[in-house]
């Protein structure tokens, strides 16, 4: 009975995860003031004034969020940020996955490392299943792009083994 | 300046017509390449650079102008479809364009969007082509002091964009200009706030901004459902008919003077160079609100909400030519090619073109009408078969979301830096959406940065440090009052409908 009152009611505000860009800019701007103090006035006079305004609207902010806390309509929680909870798993693995993606692809290239990321990643959502398909989309995904950008368009992607081999070849 | 007349102008057209050839593949190009964040009009004429040389001068104009004009409109199409605009010119797109394809609308939105590029594009490009001479004065009349306010305009939209939270609006947009002013200054080049990367002392790239902030972001959010349809949405994906796209058009043409009034201000502010697509859409897209009779319903799928940023950006297109032919000056970075490609071509700007080439001063607007017209015929099946995007599963749509948008990034500096960027303007976004502050006006406060500290310092300089000369034009002076009109109106109206509303109910 009491979970179902509980359950019923609003959720409260999570005010720790509203209050992350404020901090943040409020943090930013602050770095961004230190590594102006010495600058001539032509580098400084826009961004102390726009600096300025945004200081005092994320204190605004802040003071407000302990109002609202003392108040009960919100606390300090960030559970906005990890909802819902059976998916912070997967968006971890695949935020792991695009950081690879990025590491690797000076040294394997556009083409290898699309294919490996695509295949990874499909497989990590579908949890698994549809291999086959996992498979293929992300050969035809991988060729298609380096055909249409590099090939069609003559964009200039990140090379590796493959690129390096079809240009000898084409 | 040549005569103008009717026959004049229907001898171009049936000439311009002829290079149909040219203008078909260079629109279907122009709808791939607006689509792909990263793969603007502007980088994909100078990668064919050496075709525009190689041709005809005549051909390489209707070619660029061709392209130039289809990418508008295709970068909205992402931009409806899965919430990433193809351009910045794109980002007040899918505040309404979205929400409709979420809820099974997507065709419809599409048509919508199609029918204000073409007609909006169309109409500016028709009255550009007549009233170039008296248009190519606005340039004259816009200095920094002019320009100062004109930002401001687009920095009074981040709080308005964000009504439901001004606050949270203002952070997030002035948190925009801050990070849009990193890099060195325009005067002593003091590098400011790069964290020691070199890659930034040229500024925050938009492009790994833009990716990071709309595609990354929401590619990690969709993956909590199995697509990006609500269940609605699947309902009626689950019976598609031509029906949805004609309902479209319908409701489009019903709104032709929203359209109108839209692709005027896009024409505008086009003429203005520097501002660009991103301001006029968004200008456009807070007109309308302000004058809506359901301004609540912006940003959830209101189809005047997505009419009005794509009449405006395709406005633009035409009005970006302008300053361009008349007096030499582009009014964007696609125009500034277009330039470099016609001097190549031995072509001189100025009024004296339009009357020792006619066919080239006047037949890069009947280039850009010509072209318009014949996008119309795309707009029954590209609105019919584009929304299948809709209903592909998030698990396959994440991925090809996240590698080639990021890929894209990479594209504009050759840079492995600004995949990173792009990942962490990701990061920011995805906080930004959970925590309900608005990505795009973060967005706004990125490109809208340095082009303000650019007016803002030469104003100053020329004025000796006196900061009146904010205050001394009269064009400025007019433009400050529109200002808070703009802020003011739309508290006054709803003030007013509430007070009717009370009366009504008494």
């Amino acid at each position: 009975m009491q979970d179902d009152t509980e359950a019923s009611q609003p959720r409260k505000r999570a005010l720790g995860a509203e209050l992350v860009i404020p901090v943040a800019a409020l943090a930013f701007t602050i770095y961004y003031f230190y590594t102006i103090l010495e600058a001539p006035w032509t580098a400084q006079a826009s961004a102390f004034f726009i600096g300025t305004i945004l200081i005092i609207l994320s204190l605004v902010f802040i003071g407000l969020t302990f109002r609202w806390v003392a108040k009960g309509e919100g606390d300090w929680s960030f559970h906005t940020l990890f909802e819902p909870h059976e998916y912070v798993k997967l968006r971890l693995a695949l935020f792991a996955l695009t950081v690879g993606y990025i590491a690797v692809i000076s040294f394997l290239g556009f083409t290898i490392t699309t294919f490996l990321f695509l295949v990874l990643a499909m497989l990590l959502l579908n949890r698994g299943r549809r291999a086959k398909l996992c498979l293929s989309l992300s050969a035809i995904l991988s060729v298609g792009g380096y055909l249409l950008f590099v090939v069609a368009f003559d964009t200039n992607f990140p090379e590796g083994p493959f690129e390096i081999l079809m240009n000898g070849i084409l | 300046m040549e005569e103008v007349s009717f026959q004049m102008f229907a001898e171009l057209f049936f000439h311009t017509l002829g290079f149909w050839w040219i203008i078909i593949p260079a629109m279907l190009l122009g709808l791939i390449v607006g689509a792909i964040p990263g793969f603007s009009a502007a980088n994909t004429i100078i990668i064919l650079l050496p075709l525009t040389f190689a041709m005809e001068v005549e051909q390489g104009v209707v070619f660029m102008v061709a392209l130039y004009a289809s990418s508008r409109m295709g970068a909205g199409i992402p931009a409806i479809l899965v919430n990433i605009p193809g351009t910045a010119g794109a980002a007040a797109t899918p505040l309404d364009g979205y929400p409709m394809a979420r809820a099974g609308l997507g065709q419809q939105a599409l048509a919508m969007s199609f029918v204000a590029s073409t007609a909006g594009g169309l109409l500016t490009t028709i009255i550009a082509l007549i009233a170039m001479p008296w248009l190519a004065q606005v340039a004259f009349f816009m200095h920094s002091v002019e320009m100062i306010v004109v930002m401001l305009f687009g920095i009074s939209l981040i709080a308005t964009i964000a009504a439901k939270n001004t606050l949270k609006g203002l952070i997030a947009g002035l948190f925009g200009l801050m990070i849009g002013a990193v890099g060195t200054d325009f005067v002593y080049e003091t590098p400011r706030a790069t964290f020691g990367f070199l890659e930034l002392y040229d500024g925050i790239p938009l492009v790994p901004a833009l990716v990071g902030l709309f595609a990354i972001s929401e590619a990690f959010l969709v993956i909590e459902g199995e697509s990006i349809l609500t269940r609605r949405g699947k309902e009626l994906m689950d019976n598609p008919s031509w029906k949805a796209s004609i309902e479209g058009i319908r409701m489009s043409v019903k709104r032709w003077w929203h359209i109108t009034w839209c692709s005027l201000i896009g024409l505008v502010i086009g003429v203005i160079p520097g501002a660009g697509a991103s301001i006029a859409s968004f200008v456009a897209y807070q007109q309308s609100r302000s004058y809506s009779k359901t301004p609540e319903l912006y940003g959830t799928g209101h189809p005047e909400g997505l009419i009005a940023p794509e009449a405006a950006n395709n406005g633009v297109t035409s009005g970006t030519l302008v300053p361009l032919m008349v007096i030499g000056l582009p009014g964007g970075a696609t125009a500034a090619i277009m330039l470099v490609v016609l001097q190549f071509h031995g072509v001189n700007f100025g009024p004296q073109l339009f009357g020792e080439r006619p066919e080239i001063g006047f037949g890069i607007f009947m280039a850009m009408a010509v072209t318009y017209l014949l996008m119309i015929f795309t707009i029954l099946p590209l609105s019919r078969y584009m929304t299948k995007v809709t209903i592909v599963s998030t698990a396959f749509m994440a991925p090809v979301i996240i590698s080639f948008t990021l890929v894209g990034s990479f594209v504009p500096r050759e840079f492995g830096f600004d995949m990173a960027l792009a990942l962490g303007f990701g990061v920011l976004g995805y906080i930004a959406r959970r925590t309900n502050y608005h990505v795009a006006a973060i967005l706004i406060g990125i490109i809208l940065g340095p082009l303000l500290e650019q007016f803002f310092l030469r104003a100053i300089r020329m004025a000796n440090g006196d900061l009146t000369v904010l205050f001394s034009s009269r064009i400025g002076n007019g433009l400050w009052i529109a200002l808070v009109v703009t802020i003011a109106l739309p508290y006054v109206l709803d003030h007013l409908r509430a007070r009717r509303r009370r009366r009504e109910t008494a």
